[in-house]
């Protein structure tokens, strides 16, 4: 065939321009010491907003417990009339029920904290349980 | 099976109760702190050194009168600012204080204008304090039998004991 003029992909007219082969792995960044101390300095920085928010916490949590202190004398005031009051009530029953027997339970005359089953002795067993059990700090 | 125990009767017992929830008195306990505490420590004096609650029945009753007065103060006086506080402190499961702090400030500028009272600062509750009362020291609290005599002086000349020292098996 003779040299017709078809179109084809041919290279620009004097050629292509240079082409740069050359390595580029560009030294950048921080170095190895630099990272650490970084790394080191986050640390230090959480530590110091850690120990601050502990110092804050400690002290709402005695705001919390002053809160209790001052309470404390009404709380053992009505505590201690309700026992009272539950063993008058047990005095009063066990009188009518059991008219012969009386004796002393201990050997001494002074104040004996009353236990549960004592109180709740002639309530539902339900009562009792619930005095027992039914504060939970758990669920 | 029933113990001779002078119990004293429901009629002593009867003292005005203040009928408040948890989060009512949790809201008002640092004002409460400060301004009864004369009739608290006395009680709580009485009931540590007397170990016995049938004996502080009455400082007890000044507890709960100081109280009544205490609250129908806040209610005379406060009441709007006191119900939003302890109504925001009652919608937590803890009733924790730091969630409440604006309305906590409110009621305590309307009763540090009304009443005068200034909310005690951090560690003051805390602060271990005398008490001034007419109620004398008891002798034996815990009613303790006479201590035994501690035994004479040995008068003879001591001598060691013949065939050792007489613990177990050993001989010097």
């Amino acid at each position: 065939m003779s040299v017709l003029m078809v179109k084809q992909d041919m290279p620009p007219t004097g050629g292509y321009g240079p082409v740069d082969y050359r390595r580029n792995l560009p030294r950048r960044g921080l170095s190895g010491y630099s990272m650490f101390g970084v790394g080191v300095g986050l640390m230090v920085f959480g530590y110091w907003r850690l120990f601050r928010w502990n110092r804050e916490r400690r002290r709402l949590h005695i705001e919390e417990l002053e809160a209790r202190i001052s309470l404390l004398p009404l709380l053992q005031a009505e505590h201690d009339r309700r026992t009272l009051r539950m063993l008058r009530e047990n005095l009063e029953e066990e009188a009518v029920i059991m008219k012969d027997v009386g004796e002393k339970m201990f050997h001494t005359d002074r104040w004996v904290s009353p236990i549960t089953e004592e109180l709740f002795n002639l309530r539902p067993r339900e009562e009792t349980l619930r005095k027992k059990f039914g504060f939970l700090r758990y669920v | 099976m029933p113990g001779v125990v002078d119990v004293p009767t429901l009629q002593e017992l009867n003292v005005v109760e203040v009928n408040v929830s948890s989060a009512v008195l949790k809201a008002a306990a640092h004002h409460y702190g400060s301004q009864c505490d004369k009739a608290n420590k006395e009680f709580m004096l009485c009931r540590w050194e007397e170990k016995d609650p049938r004996k502080c029945l009455k400082e007890g009753s000044k507890v709960n009168e100081c109280a009544v007065n205490f609250f129908r103060q806040i209610k005379g006086n406060c009441a709007e600012s006191f119900t939003e506080y302890w109504t925001c402190l009652d919608y937590s499961n803890l009733a924790e204080l730091r969630h409440c702090r604006k309305e906590q400030k409110e009621f305590d500028n309307c009763v540090l204008e009304k009443l005068g009272w200034e909310r005690p600062e951090l560690g003051d509750l805390s602060k271990v304090t005398k008490v001034a009362t007419s109620r004398p020291l008891p002798e034996n609290p815990y009613l303790s039998r006479p201590r035994p005599e501690p035994n004479t002086p040995i008068e003879a000349e001591l001598q060691p004991s013949k065939h050792g020292s007489r613990m177990f098996f050993w001989n010097w």
